[in-house]
């Protein structure tokens, strides 16, 4: 994993030291308990002040897919994207999944966060970018 | 409240690369829907232009304006819109409520887009969204729903792809579609996987094209035999509630069934519907939606003929997006166009015999699991 590398965006995940899973980082608003990812600074729903908080790093597969056509910002040829639900908030959010892991996902799978060196930022800079990747047998 | 009512209609065939430009489009369908008015253009009194690409592709900015004057609609308020694939709709939106508002008596609504150019890629709701930067394209969007349908409610890839299979078939009749040949269901499954499950054929084209409308107030469609009234025209934006359901889709749900409560119908007056079949599991998803099954049961829809020509309730019976291209704000006209050659009875050999009752739904734009734009129109003869 090439953690020089700089994330595709600003506060979506927050890679911790070695033996501790990244994770993806969100808001909640402390007036109406409502999360959102990526986090944002004005509540969408009551227009309250929402604080920073970690999503977790485990979710469950939702849906998924593969997309096999000219892949946008230097992802790889084919990639797998999905829906995960968030275990700790619930959000269910879009992000890739793990392209080595393609043929090998379905729906409800226990997933978890990881970031590597995956497409670039539309000029052809590589970027770090977070994926869900499944413990399999 | 003011009735409003379409007297007249125009389209351009839906093909690639067109050799006309924009305004060219623009200018060829508006004039189609001028002369099936039979109406002077300095009885416009308001223009509603509908284009999604074209500031972005060329620069140019208030194309309304521009084609409008070419067609003698000049000095009256014209309105340059953009809400991706139901720009053409939210353009019909507009009107009716500028006529029922008492703004104006009539107005000419035109759906154009120019997308044969080099280098346009897939699309997608906004490069600077997070989504869109994790790799989400359109046809990814739609796959995800797929894959979760099957896996509620047990439907196979055949079943998916019936849906190219029928429309195709309705676009034998025709003319103005810019793929006419028939497939097998076997062919539609053999071509390349875009998005697992989704191949090639079950996505829709990229289209150059243009469709337009000419409506009027009561007073003015009162003696025309051939108007056609507006019972309901719905405008309605995402709800992006999170967890989003992507199999049963609360905001198309809630755009149809504003549309029918508007109308005093319920799904099961419906004759004719033209709905945003972008994929094919769009078509399946919508009519749930639409309330013409439940739940689960609109592969069922298809697989019986339901929605085929003939069946209960024909869908898409001028081949859909998947048969004519999607030149994107165009096509919210279009629907809108076949709805009323098929209420007139002019629509030749895809005629659905005794049509009445239509409605015509879109939606456009993607965002958190959810369309950013739905319009749902109901109409009557």
């Amino acid at each position: 994993m090439k953690n020089e590398l700089p994330p595709f965006a600003p506060g979506i995940f927050r890679l911790n030291g070695a033996g501790t899973p990244p994770v993806l980082l969100g808001s909640r608003c402390p007036d109406c308990g409502r999360h959102c990812f990526p986090a944002c600074d004005l509540c969408p729903d009551c227009l309250g002040t929402p604080a920073s908080v970690e999503l977790g790093s485990s979710g469950r597969i939702y849906s998924h897919t593969v997309v096999r056509t000219k892949p946008p910002l230097g992802l790889p040829a084919p990639y797998a994207v999905g829906y995960v639900d968030l275990v700790d908030c619930g959000l269910r959010v879009f992000a890739l999944l793990d392209p080595a892991q393609i043929g090998r996902f379905s729906i409800g799978l226990p997933v978890r966060l990881a970031v590597a060196a995956l497409g670039n930022d539309g000029h052809g800079e590589p970027r770090l970018r977070p994926y869900f990747t499944a413990d399999l047998a | 409240m003011t009735e409003v009512h379409v007297i007249g209609v125009g389209m351009t065939p839906f093909q690639r690369a067109a050799r006309e430009d924009l305004a060219g489009l623009a200018r060829e369908a508006a004039l189609l829907a001028l002369r099936d008015a039979g109406l002077p253009p300095a009885e416009v009194g308001g223009g509603f232009f509908a284009n999604v690409l074209g500031p972005q592709l060329t620069g140019e900015m208030t194309a309304g304006q521009f084609v409008m004057a070419t067609v003698g609609v000049r000095r009256v308020p014209i309105v340059n819109v953009e809400n991706a694939c139901t720009s053409g709709s939210t353009a019909l939106w507009l009107a009716v409520n500028g006529i029922r508002s008492g703004e104006f008596d009539v107005a000419l609504v035109i759906g154009a887009e120019k997308m044969s150019v080099p280098g346009l890629g897939l699309l997608h709701g906004g490069s600077a969204e997070i989504e869109t930067q994790l790799g989400l394209v359109m046809p990814a969007s739609f796959a995800l729903r797929a894959i979760r349908y099957q896996h509620e409610f047990g439907a196979t890839e055949r079943q998916l792809a019936e849906v190219a299979v029928k429309n195709r078939r309705h676009a034998a009749h025709n003319p103005l579609a810019q793929f006419r040949d028939p497939v097998t269901l076997e062919q539609v499954l053999a071509s390349p996987l875009i998005a697992d499950p989704i191949t090639r054929l079950q996505c829709c084209p990229m289209a150059d094209g243009a469709a337009a409308a000419v409506l009027a107030s009561g007073r003015v469609a009162r003696s025309r035999q051939r108007a056609v009234r507006v019972d309901a025209a719905v405008l309605c934006t995402g709800s992006y509630e999170n967890p989003a359901d992507l199999v049963r889709w609360e905001t198309d749900r809630r755009g149809c069934q504003m549309a029918y409560e508007r109308a005093g119908i319920g799904p099961q007056d419906l004759d004719v519907v033209e709905c945003h079949d972008a994929f094919t599991i769009a078509e399946i998803l919508h009519t749930e939606s639409m309330g013409l099954c439940g739940p689960g049961e609109g592969v069922r829809l298809v697989e019986e003929g339901a929605t085929a020509l003939g069946g209960r309730i024909p869908v898409n019976v001028s081949g859909g997006l998947l048969s004519r291209g999607h030149p994107l704000a165009a096509t919210g006209c279009a629907q809108l166009v076949e709805i009323v050659q098929q209420l007139r009875g002019e629509a030749g050999a895809r005629q659905v015999e005794g049509a009445r009752v239509g409605l015509a739904e879109c939606m456009g734009g993607d965002q958190s699991a959810d369309a950013k734009s739905c319009t749902a129109i109901v109409v009557s003869r």
